[in-house]
Protein backbone atom coordinates (compact mmCIF):
# COMPACT_ATOMS: atom_id res chain seq x y z
CA UNK A 1 0.00 0.00 0.00
CA UNK A 2 2.70 2.42 1.03
CA UNK A 3 4.74 1.27 -1.97
CA UNK A 4 1.80 1.93 -4.29
CA UNK A 5 1.47 5.43 -2.88
CA UNK A 6 5.18 6.07 -3.40
CA UNK A 7 4.97 4.81 -6.98
CA UNK A 8 2.13 7.26 -7.65
CA UNK A 9 3.91 10.11 -5.95
CA UNK A 10 7.04 9.60 -7.96
CA UNK A 11 4.99 9.25 -11.16
CA UNK A 12 3.32 12.63 -10.48
CA UNK A 13 6.63 14.28 -9.68
CA UNK A 14 8.26 12.97 -12.86
CA UNK A 15 5.39 14.23 -15.00
CA UNK A 16 5.99 17.77 -13.88
CA UNK A 17 9.75 17.51 -14.01
CA UNK A 18 9.80 17.13 -17.79
CA UNK A 19 7.50 20.06 -18.49
CA UNK A 20 8.10 20.40 -22.24
CA UNK A 21 7.80 16.76 -23.08
CA UNK A 22 4.76 16.48 -20.87
CA UNK A 23 3.14 19.43 -22.61
CA UNK A 24 3.67 17.90 -26.04
CA UNK A 25 2.39 14.52 -24.92
CA UNK A 26 -0.64 16.10 -23.26
CA UNK A 27 -1.44 18.23 -26.32
CA UNK A 28 -1.35 15.35 -28.74
CA UNK A 29 -3.39 13.27 -26.32
CA UNK A 30 -6.05 16.02 -26.13
CA UNK A 31 -6.18 16.35 -29.93
CA UNK A 32 -6.47 12.60 -30.37
CA UNK A 33 -9.24 12.33 -27.81
CA UNK A 34 -11.11 15.25 -29.39
CA UNK A 35 -10.85 13.73 -32.84
CA UNK A 36 -11.99 10.35 -31.61
CA UNK A 37 -14.89 11.92 -29.74
CA UNK A 38 -15.82 14.01 -32.76
CA UNK A 39 -15.96 11.00 -35.04
CA UNK A 40 -17.67 8.81 -32.52
CA UNK A 41 -20.31 11.53 -32.25
CA UNK A 42 -20.51 11.98 -36.03
CA UNK A 43 -21.08 8.30 -36.54
CA UNK A 44 -23.68 8.28 -33.80
CA UNK A 45 -25.33 11.40 -35.24
CA UNK A 46 -25.47 10.18 -38.83
CA UNK A 47 -26.78 6.84 -37.67
CA UNK A 48 -29.52 8.43 -35.63
CA UNK A 49 -30.44 10.74 -38.50
CA UNK A 50 -30.56 7.76 -40.77
CA UNK A 51 -32.84 6.09 -38.31
CA UNK A 52 -35.12 9.06 -38.34
CA UNK A 53 -35.19 9.17 -42.12
CA UNK A 54 -35.99 5.52 -42.07
CA UNK A 55 -38.92 6.16 -39.78
CA UNK A 56 -40.24 8.78 -42.15
CA UNK A 57 -39.74 7.05 -45.43
CA UNK A 58 -41.54 3.85 -46.02
CA UNK A 59 -42.89 2.16 -49.01
CA UNK A 60 -46.35 3.25 -50.05
CA UNK A 61 -48.29 0.84 -52.22
CA UNK A 62 -51.17 2.48 -54.08
CA UNK A 63 -54.23 0.40 -54.71
CA UNK A 64 -56.62 0.53 -57.57
CA UNK A 65 -60.10 1.91 -56.81
CA UNK A 66 -61.59 -1.27 -58.21
CA UNK A 67 -59.96 -3.49 -55.64
CA UNK A 68 -62.26 -5.41 -53.34
CA UNK A 69 -61.80 -5.47 -49.57
CA UNK A 70 -60.84 -9.17 -49.55
CA UNK A 71 -58.23 -8.55 -52.21
CA UNK A 72 -56.73 -5.72 -50.17
CA UNK A 73 -56.78 -7.82 -47.01
CA UNK A 74 -55.04 -10.67 -48.84
CA UNK A 75 -52.37 -8.34 -50.20
CA UNK A 76 -51.84 -6.77 -46.79
CA UNK A 77 -51.29 -10.20 -45.23
CA UNK A 78 -48.94 -11.31 -47.96
CA UNK A 79 -46.89 -8.14 -47.73
CA UNK A 80 -46.68 -8.47 -43.97
CA UNK A 81 -45.43 -12.02 -44.34
CA UNK A 82 -42.65 -11.13 -46.77
CA UNK A 83 -39.20 -10.70 -45.24
CA UNK A 84 -37.86 -7.33 -44.14
CA UNK A 85 -41.27 -5.81 -43.49
CA UNK A 86 -41.99 -4.46 -40.05
CA UNK A 87 -45.62 -3.43 -40.36
CA UNK A 88 -48.29 -2.70 -42.93
CA UNK A 89 -51.00 -0.13 -42.44
CA UNK A 90 -54.03 0.25 -44.63
CA UNK A 91 -55.00 3.80 -45.54
CA UNK A 92 -58.40 4.01 -47.16
CA UNK A 93 -59.45 6.69 -49.67
CA UNK A 94 -61.29 8.52 -46.90
CA UNK A 95 -58.26 8.33 -44.60
CA UNK A 96 -56.07 9.70 -47.36
CA UNK A 97 -58.41 12.64 -47.83
CA UNK A 98 -58.48 13.31 -44.10
CA UNK A 99 -54.71 13.28 -43.99
CA UNK A 100 -54.50 15.74 -46.82
CA UNK A 101 -56.97 17.97 -45.05
CA UNK A 102 -54.97 17.96 -41.85
CA UNK A 103 -51.58 18.38 -43.43
CA UNK A 104 -51.62 22.15 -44.06
CA UNK A 105 -53.68 25.13 -45.18
CA UNK A 106 -52.90 24.30 -48.76
CA UNK A 107 -53.85 20.70 -48.14
CA UNK A 108 -57.21 21.81 -46.79
CA UNK A 109 -57.94 23.67 -50.00
CA UNK A 110 -56.80 20.75 -52.09
CA UNK A 111 -58.92 18.34 -50.10
CA UNK A 112 -61.92 20.55 -50.58
CA UNK A 113 -61.59 20.59 -54.32
CA UNK A 114 -60.82 16.87 -54.28
CA UNK A 115 -64.10 16.21 -52.51
CA UNK A 116 -65.89 18.20 -55.14
CA UNK A 117 -64.62 15.99 -57.93
CA UNK A 118 -65.30 12.82 -55.92
CA UNK A 119 -62.07 12.03 -54.02
CA UNK A 120 -59.47 10.98 -56.59
CA UNK A 121 -57.01 9.98 -53.88
CA UNK A 122 -56.13 6.28 -54.01
CA UNK A 123 -56.24 3.93 -51.07
CA UNK A 124 -52.83 2.63 -50.06
CA UNK A 125 -50.81 0.27 -47.92
CA UNK A 126 -48.04 1.93 -45.93
CA UNK A 127 -45.24 -0.53 -45.54
CA UNK A 128 -42.66 0.04 -42.78
CA UNK A 129 -39.35 -1.64 -43.47
CA UNK A 130 -36.94 -3.20 -41.05
CA UNK A 131 -33.94 -1.91 -42.99
CA UNK A 132 -33.80 0.97 -45.39
CA UNK A 133 -31.29 -0.72 -47.67
CA UNK A 134 -33.85 -3.35 -48.65
CA UNK A 135 -36.37 -0.94 -50.13
CA UNK A 136 -35.65 -1.84 -53.78
CA UNK A 137 -35.74 -5.55 -53.18
CA UNK A 138 -38.90 -5.47 -51.15
CA UNK A 139 -40.59 -3.32 -53.73
CA UNK A 140 -39.76 -5.92 -56.34
CA UNK A 141 -40.91 -8.72 -54.08
CA UNK A 142 -44.26 -7.08 -53.48
CA UNK A 143 -44.67 -6.39 -57.18
CA UNK A 144 -44.22 -10.05 -57.96
CA UNK A 145 -46.92 -11.28 -55.56
CA UNK A 146 -49.98 -12.85 -57.27
CA UNK A 147 -52.10 -10.49 -55.20
CA UNK A 148 -50.28 -7.53 -56.73
CA UNK A 149 -52.80 -7.13 -59.54
CA UNK A 150 -54.64 -4.48 -57.53
CA UNK A 151 -51.49 -2.36 -57.17
CA UNK A 152 -51.43 0.67 -59.44
CA UNK A 153 -48.02 1.87 -58.46
CA UNK A 154 -45.63 2.17 -55.48
CA UNK A 155 -43.76 5.11 -54.07
CA UNK A 156 -40.50 3.43 -55.00
CA UNK A 157 -41.02 2.84 -58.72
CA UNK A 158 -43.34 5.63 -59.62
CA UNK A 159 -42.67 8.57 -57.48
CA UNK A 160 -39.61 10.73 -57.48
CA UNK A 161 -36.43 8.87 -58.08
CA UNK A 162 -35.12 11.66 -55.99
CA UNK A 163 -36.21 10.03 -52.82
CA UNK A 164 -34.49 6.82 -53.77
CA UNK A 165 -31.38 8.86 -54.36
CA UNK A 166 -31.69 10.60 -51.00
CA UNK A 167 -31.93 7.29 -49.20
CA UNK A 168 -28.95 5.89 -51.04
CA UNK A 169 -27.00 9.05 -50.36
CA UNK A 170 -27.76 8.95 -46.66
CA UNK A 171 -26.55 5.36 -46.52
CA UNK A 172 -23.42 6.28 -48.45
CA UNK A 173 -22.68 9.24 -46.19
CA UNK A 174 -23.20 7.13 -43.12
CA UNK A 175 -20.80 4.49 -44.36
CA UNK A 176 -18.33 7.14 -45.46
CA UNK A 177 -18.36 8.91 -42.11
CA UNK A 178 -17.86 5.62 -40.31
CA UNK A 179 -14.92 4.71 -42.52
CA UNK A 180 -13.20 8.11 -42.46
CA UNK A 181 -13.83 8.38 -38.72
CA UNK A 182 -12.34 4.99 -38.06
CA UNK A 183 -9.27 5.64 -40.23
CA UNK A 184 -8.57 9.10 -38.80
CA UNK A 185 -9.12 7.86 -35.27
CA UNK A 186 -6.65 5.05 -35.81
CA UNK A 187 -4.11 7.40 -37.41
CA UNK A 188 -4.27 9.78 -34.47
CA UNK A 189 -4.28 6.92 -32.02
CA UNK A 190 -1.02 5.70 -33.54
CA UNK A 191 0.47 9.22 -33.48
CA UNK A 192 -0.47 9.62 -29.84
CA UNK A 193 0.95 6.22 -28.99
CA UNK A 194 4.22 7.05 -30.76
CA UNK A 195 4.61 10.46 -29.15
CA UNK A 196 3.94 9.19 -25.66
CA UNK A 197 6.12 6.19 -26.36
CA UNK A 198 8.95 8.57 -27.21
CA UNK A 199 8.26 10.82 -24.25
CA UNK A 200 8.55 7.88 -21.90
CA UNK A 201 11.62 6.64 -23.75
CA UNK A 202 13.26 10.03 -23.24
CA UNK A 203 12.23 9.97 -19.61
CA UNK A 204 13.81 6.55 -19.20
CA UNK A 205 16.94 7.86 -20.87
CA UNK A 206 17.23 11.00 -18.76
CA UNK A 207 16.57 9.05 -15.61
CA UNK A 208 18.87 6.12 -16.35
CA UNK A 209 21.16 7.10 -13.50
CA UNK A 210 18.28 7.23 -11.09
CA UNK A 211 17.04 3.88 -12.38
CA UNK A 212 20.48 2.38 -11.88
CA UNK A 213 20.60 3.66 -8.31
CA UNK A 214 17.12 2.36 -7.63
CA UNK A 215 18.21 -1.05 -8.82
CA UNK A 216 21.31 -0.90 -6.65
CA UNK A 217 19.43 -0.09 -3.49
CA UNK A 218 17.08 -2.98 -4.17
CA UNK A 219 13.99 -1.48 -5.78
CA UNK A 220 11.70 -4.10 -7.24
CA UNK A 221 10.88 -4.11 -10.93
CA UNK A 222 7.48 -2.61 -10.32
CA UNK A 223 8.77 0.09 -8.09
CA UNK A 224 10.93 1.26 -10.99
CA UNK A 225 8.38 0.68 -13.75
CA UNK A 226 5.32 1.91 -11.91
CA UNK A 227 6.12 5.65 -12.03
CA UNK A 228 6.47 5.53 -15.83
CA UNK A 229 3.08 3.91 -16.18
CA UNK A 230 1.66 6.55 -13.84
CA UNK A 231 3.35 9.23 -15.95
CA UNK A 232 1.84 7.86 -19.17
CA UNK A 233 -1.57 7.67 -17.56
CA UNK A 234 -1.21 11.25 -16.35
CA UNK A 235 -0.92 12.42 -19.96
CA UNK A 236 -4.18 10.59 -20.52
CA UNK A 237 -5.82 12.35 -17.58
CA UNK A 238 -4.53 15.80 -18.60
CA UNK A 239 -5.41 15.23 -22.25
CA UNK A 240 -8.89 14.06 -21.33
CA UNK A 241 -9.39 17.11 -19.10
CA UNK A 242 -8.42 19.48 -21.90
CA UNK A 243 -10.58 17.56 -24.38
CA UNK A 244 -13.57 17.71 -22.02
CA UNK A 245 -13.13 21.43 -21.40
CA UNK A 246 -12.89 22.04 -25.15
CA UNK A 247 -15.87 19.82 -25.78
CA UNK A 248 -18.32 21.92 -23.75
CA UNK A 249 -18.28 25.11 -25.93
CA UNK A 250 -17.83 23.09 -29.13
CA UNK A 251 -20.79 20.94 -28.16
CA UNK A 252 -22.93 24.01 -27.44
CA UNK A 253 -22.26 25.71 -30.77
CA UNK A 254 -22.32 22.60 -32.90
CA UNK A 255 -25.33 21.22 -31.06
CA UNK A 256 -27.39 24.36 -31.68
CA UNK A 257 -26.36 24.31 -35.32
CA UNK A 258 -27.33 20.67 -35.72
CA UNK A 259 -30.65 21.21 -33.96
CA UNK A 260 -31.46 24.20 -36.19
CA UNK A 261 -30.34 22.70 -39.46
CA UNK A 262 -30.95 19.03 -39.09
CA UNK A 263 -33.65 18.79 -36.49
CA UNK A 264 -31.17 16.84 -34.39
CA UNK A 265 -32.92 17.43 -31.08
CA UNK A 266 -33.19 13.77 -30.30
CA UNK A 267 -29.53 12.99 -30.91
CA UNK A 268 -28.41 16.05 -28.96
CA UNK A 269 -30.69 15.23 -26.07
CA UNK A 270 -29.22 11.75 -25.97
CA UNK A 271 -25.75 13.24 -25.98
CA UNK A 272 -26.75 15.67 -23.24
CA UNK A 273 -28.19 13.09 -20.86
CA UNK A 274 -25.18 10.85 -21.36
CA UNK A 275 -22.63 13.64 -21.07
CA UNK A 276 -20.92 12.17 -18.04
CA UNK A 277 -20.74 8.78 -19.66
CA UNK A 278 -19.03 10.41 -22.64
CA UNK A 279 -16.58 12.18 -20.33
CA UNK A 280 -15.90 8.93 -18.52
CA UNK A 281 -15.18 7.23 -21.84
CA UNK A 282 -12.79 10.02 -22.84
CA UNK A 283 -10.87 9.66 -19.58
CA UNK A 284 -10.82 5.88 -19.83
CA UNK A 285 -9.56 6.06 -23.39
CA UNK A 286 -6.90 8.64 -22.49
CA UNK A 287 -5.61 6.63 -19.56
CA UNK A 288 -5.65 3.51 -21.71
CA UNK A 289 -3.63 5.13 -24.52
CA UNK A 290 -1.15 6.62 -22.04
CA UNK A 291 -0.66 3.45 -20.06
CA UNK A 292 -0.30 1.24 -23.13
CA UNK A 293 2.29 3.43 -24.86
CA UNK A 294 4.16 3.79 -21.59
CA UNK A 295 4.08 0.06 -21.16
CA UNK A 296 5.44 -0.44 -24.67
CA UNK A 297 8.29 2.01 -24.03
CA UNK A 298 9.17 0.33 -20.75
CA UNK A 299 9.24 -3.14 -22.17
CA UNK A 300 11.46 -1.99 -25.03
CA UNK A 301 13.81 0.39 -23.29
CA UNK A 302 13.84 -0.34 -19.58
CA UNK A 303 15.96 -3.41 -19.09
CA UNK A 304 15.86 -4.46 -15.48
CA UNK B 1 29.74 -15.54 4.59
CA UNK B 2 30.78 -15.11 0.98
CA UNK B 3 31.86 -18.14 -1.01
CA UNK B 4 33.11 -18.18 -4.58
CA UNK B 5 33.98 -21.56 -5.97
CA UNK B 6 35.97 -21.70 -9.22
CA UNK B 7 34.07 -18.79 -10.72
CA UNK B 8 34.74 -17.94 -14.34
CA UNK B 9 33.28 -14.99 -16.21
CA UNK B 10 33.75 -14.71 -19.95
CA UNK B 11 32.12 -11.76 -21.67
CA UNK B 12 30.43 -12.14 -25.06
CA UNK B 13 33.46 -10.54 -26.73
CA UNK B 14 35.56 -13.44 -25.33
CA UNK B 15 37.28 -11.30 -22.68
CA UNK B 16 38.02 -13.46 -19.67
CA UNK B 17 37.21 -11.27 -16.65
CA UNK B 18 37.58 -13.97 -13.99
CA UNK B 19 39.03 -17.40 -14.45
CA UNK B 20 38.48 -20.05 -11.82
CA UNK B 21 38.52 -17.60 -8.92
CA UNK B 22 37.79 -19.14 -5.52
CA UNK B 23 37.60 -17.30 -2.24
CA UNK B 24 35.92 -17.54 1.10
CA UNK B 25 35.12 -14.58 3.31
CA UNK B 26 33.93 -15.18 6.87
CA UNK B 27 31.21 -13.14 8.55
CA UNK B 28 32.49 -9.94 10.23
CA UNK B 29 35.72 -10.03 8.27
CA UNK B 30 37.35 -6.96 6.77
CA UNK B 31 38.81 -7.90 3.40
CA UNK B 32 40.63 -5.73 0.92
CA UNK B 33 40.69 -6.79 -2.72
CA UNK B 34 43.51 -5.32 -4.77
CA UNK B 35 44.48 -5.63 -8.38
CA UNK B 36 45.37 -3.57 -11.41
CA UNK B 37 42.64 -2.03 -13.54
CA UNK B 38 40.97 -4.76 -15.54
CA UNK B 39 42.17 -7.47 -13.15
CA UNK B 40 38.60 -8.48 -12.35
CA UNK B 41 37.77 -6.53 -9.18
CA UNK B 42 34.74 -4.83 -10.63
CA UNK B 43 33.50 -8.08 -12.12
CA UNK B 44 33.81 -9.65 -8.68
CA UNK B 45 31.63 -6.93 -7.17
CA UNK B 46 29.10 -7.11 -9.96
CA UNK B 47 28.85 -10.83 -9.32
CA UNK B 48 28.20 -10.28 -5.63
CA UNK B 49 25.28 -7.92 -6.27
CA UNK B 50 24.12 -10.24 -9.04
CA UNK B 51 24.43 -7.73 -11.81
CA UNK B 52 26.57 -10.29 -13.52
CA UNK B 53 26.06 -14.02 -13.89
CA UNK B 54 29.14 -16.27 -13.90
CA UNK B 55 29.82 -18.35 -16.97
CA UNK B 56 30.66 -21.21 -14.63
CA UNK B 57 31.27 -21.75 -10.92
CA UNK B 58 29.25 -21.26 -7.79
CA UNK B 59 28.50 -18.23 -5.64
CA UNK B 60 26.91 -18.42 -2.20
CA UNK B 61 26.31 -15.35 -0.03
CA UNK B 62 24.84 -15.90 3.42
CA UNK B 63 22.60 -18.85 2.84
CA UNK B 64 21.65 -17.80 -0.67
CA UNK B 65 22.83 -19.86 -3.61
CA UNK B 66 23.01 -17.49 -6.57
CA UNK B 67 22.22 -20.27 -9.01
CA UNK B 68 18.84 -20.98 -7.55
CA UNK B 69 17.69 -17.49 -6.55
CA UNK B 70 14.53 -16.42 -8.28
CA UNK B 71 14.81 -13.33 -10.50
CA UNK B 72 12.10 -11.56 -8.52
CA UNK B 73 14.16 -12.04 -5.36
CA UNK B 74 17.20 -10.17 -6.66
CA UNK B 75 15.93 -6.83 -5.27
CA UNK B 76 15.57 -8.45 -1.85
CA UNK B 77 19.08 -9.83 -2.11
CA UNK B 78 20.42 -6.37 -2.94
CA UNK B 79 18.74 -4.96 0.12
CA UNK B 80 20.89 -7.25 2.24
CA UNK B 81 24.12 -6.12 0.63
CA UNK B 82 25.16 -2.49 0.95
CA UNK B 83 27.26 -1.13 -1.91
CA UNK B 84 29.34 2.03 -2.10
CA UNK B 85 30.97 3.26 -5.30
CA UNK B 86 33.80 5.54 -6.27
CA UNK B 87 31.37 7.95 -7.94
CA UNK B 88 28.95 7.89 -4.98
CA UNK B 89 25.85 7.39 -7.15
CA UNK B 90 23.72 9.85 -5.20
CA UNK B 91 20.59 11.42 -6.64
CA UNK B 92 21.49 15.08 -7.16
CA UNK B 93 17.97 16.41 -6.70
CA UNK B 94 17.50 14.77 -3.31
CA UNK B 95 19.03 16.02 -0.07
CA UNK B 96 21.42 13.92 2.00
CA UNK B 97 18.51 12.89 4.21
CA UNK B 98 16.31 12.05 1.23
CA UNK B 99 19.04 10.05 -0.48
CA UNK B 100 19.38 7.87 2.59
CA UNK B 101 15.62 7.65 3.10
CA UNK B 102 15.25 6.66 -0.56
CA UNK B 103 16.88 3.28 0.07
CA UNK B 104 14.24 2.58 2.70
CA UNK B 105 11.33 3.94 0.64
CA UNK B 106 12.26 1.62 -2.18
CA UNK B 107 11.93 -1.38 0.08
CA UNK B 108 8.52 -0.36 1.39
CA UNK B 109 9.61 0.72 4.88
CA UNK B 110 7.01 2.77 6.77
CA UNK B 111 7.50 6.52 7.09
CA UNK B 112 7.66 6.40 10.89
CA UNK B 113 10.43 3.84 10.66
CA UNK B 114 12.28 5.98 8.11
CA UNK B 115 12.06 9.02 10.38
CA UNK B 116 13.56 6.97 13.17
CA UNK B 117 16.32 5.21 11.24
CA UNK B 118 17.73 7.93 8.97
CA UNK B 119 18.83 10.48 11.61
CA UNK B 120 20.47 7.68 13.55
CA UNK B 121 22.55 6.55 10.62
CA UNK B 122 23.42 10.13 9.63
CA UNK B 123 24.74 10.62 13.13
CA UNK B 124 26.84 7.46 12.80
CA UNK B 125 28.52 8.76 9.65
CA UNK B 126 28.76 12.28 11.09
CA UNK B 127 26.41 14.04 8.70
CA UNK B 128 23.60 15.16 11.02
CA UNK B 129 24.30 18.80 10.29
CA UNK B 130 24.33 18.34 6.52
CA UNK B 131 21.09 16.36 6.40
CA UNK B 132 19.27 18.97 4.36
CA UNK B 133 22.06 19.83 1.96
CA UNK B 134 22.06 18.61 -1.61
CA UNK B 135 24.96 16.46 -2.87
CA UNK B 136 26.20 19.43 -4.93
CA UNK B 137 26.61 21.48 -1.76
CA UNK B 138 28.85 19.10 0.18
CA UNK B 139 32.43 17.81 -0.17
CA UNK B 140 33.45 14.57 -1.82
CA UNK B 141 34.12 12.94 1.54
CA UNK B 142 30.69 13.95 2.77
CA UNK B 143 29.10 12.59 -0.38
CA UNK B 144 30.83 9.28 0.15
CA UNK B 145 29.65 9.24 3.76
CA UNK B 146 26.12 9.86 2.48
CA UNK B 147 26.51 6.86 0.18
CA UNK B 148 27.78 4.77 3.09
CA UNK B 149 24.84 5.90 5.20
CA UNK B 150 22.50 4.87 2.41
CA UNK B 151 24.17 1.48 2.18
CA UNK B 152 24.03 0.97 5.94
CA UNK B 153 20.56 2.21 6.73
CA UNK B 154 19.04 -1.17 6.04
CA UNK B 155 21.45 -2.98 8.33
CA UNK B 156 23.10 -5.09 5.65
CA UNK B 157 25.20 -8.07 6.69
CA UNK B 158 27.75 -7.18 4.03
CA UNK B 159 29.06 -3.82 2.90
CA UNK B 160 30.88 -3.72 -0.43
CA UNK B 161 32.98 -0.62 -1.04
CA UNK B 162 34.23 -0.37 -4.62
CA UNK B 163 37.15 2.10 -4.56
CA UNK B 164 35.32 4.40 -2.17
CA UNK B 165 38.36 6.65 -1.83
CA UNK B 166 39.15 6.85 -5.54
CA UNK B 167 37.88 10.42 -5.84
CA UNK B 168 38.96 11.70 -2.45
CA UNK B 169 42.00 13.49 -1.01
CA UNK B 170 44.12 11.62 1.59
CA UNK B 171 42.43 13.23 4.59
CA UNK B 172 38.93 12.39 3.38
CA UNK B 173 40.11 8.96 2.28
CA UNK B 174 41.22 8.14 5.79
CA UNK B 175 37.96 9.40 7.25
CA UNK B 176 36.11 6.98 4.98
CA UNK B 177 38.40 4.05 5.82
CA UNK B 178 37.99 4.74 9.52
CA UNK B 179 34.25 4.82 9.07
CA UNK B 180 34.42 1.44 7.32
CA UNK B 181 36.49 0.03 10.17
CA UNK B 182 33.95 1.33 12.66
CA UNK B 183 31.13 -0.32 10.70
CA UNK B 184 33.14 -3.55 10.64
CA UNK B 185 33.57 -3.40 14.42
CA UNK B 186 29.77 -3.28 14.71
CA UNK B 187 29.69 -6.68 12.99
CA UNK B 188 29.24 -5.95 9.29
CA UNK B 189 31.41 -7.82 6.80
CA UNK B 190 33.32 -5.27 4.72
CA UNK B 191 34.73 -5.97 1.28
CA UNK B 192 36.89 -3.09 0.11
CA UNK B 193 38.57 -2.68 -3.24
CA UNK B 194 41.21 -0.01 -3.61
CA UNK B 195 44.25 1.14 -5.52
CA UNK B 196 45.62 3.01 -2.53
CA UNK B 197 48.81 1.25 -1.40
CA UNK B 198 49.21 3.43 1.66
CA UNK B 199 45.78 2.50 2.94
CA UNK B 200 46.15 -1.22 2.25
CA UNK B 201 49.51 -1.41 3.97
CA UNK B 202 48.33 0.55 7.00
CA UNK B 203 45.15 -1.49 7.47
CA UNK B 204 46.96 -4.72 8.39
CA UNK B 205 43.88 -6.73 7.38
CA UNK B 206 43.35 -9.61 5.00
CA UNK B 207 44.30 -8.78 1.41
CA UNK B 208 43.20 -10.73 -1.66
CA UNK B 209 45.19 -9.93 -4.80
CA UNK B 210 43.63 -10.52 -8.18
CA UNK B 211 45.60 -10.54 -11.38
CA UNK B 212 44.23 -11.30 -14.84
CA UNK B 213 41.09 -12.83 -13.43
CA UNK B 214 42.87 -15.12 -10.97
CA UNK B 215 43.30 -14.95 -7.22
CA UNK B 216 47.08 -14.84 -7.04
CA UNK B 217 47.55 -14.03 -3.37
CA UNK B 218 45.42 -14.27 -0.24
CA UNK B 219 47.15 -13.18 2.98
CA UNK B 220 45.76 -12.86 6.51
CA UNK B 221 47.67 -9.63 7.03
CA UNK B 222 48.57 -8.47 3.60
CA UNK B 223 50.33 -5.69 1.79
CA UNK B 224 49.68 -3.98 -1.50
CA UNK B 225 51.82 -5.65 -4.08
CA UNK B 226 51.08 -6.22 -7.74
Amino acid sequence: MITLWRVFKSGFRNTFRNAWLSTAATAIMAVTLLIMTFFAFSIFFVRSQLNEVQQKIDLTVFISDDAKDEQIKALQNKVLQSGGVESVEFVSKADALKRLENSSEEGKKLAKSATEIGNPLPASLEVKLEKLDDIGGINKQIRELPEAVIITETSYDSRDDNRKGVIENVIKISNGVTRVGAILSIVFLVIALLIIFNTIRMAIFTRREEIEIMKLVGATKWFIRGPFIVEGSMYGVFGATIATIALIPIGRVAGQFLIDKFNAGQAMAYFGTNFWLVVLCIYALGIFIGAVSSWLAISRHLKL
Amino acid sequence: MILLDRVTVIYPNKTVALSGASLHIQPKEFVTVVGASGAGKSTLIRLLIKEEVPTSGKIIVGSIDYDTIDKSNIPHLRRKIGVVFQDFKLLPNLTVYENVAFALEVSGVKNTEIKRAVPKILQLVGLSEKAHHYPGEISGGERQRTAIARALVRNPKILIADEPTGNLDPKNSWDIIELLLKINRFGTTVVLTTHNKEIVDALKKRVITINRGRVVKDEKVGKYSL
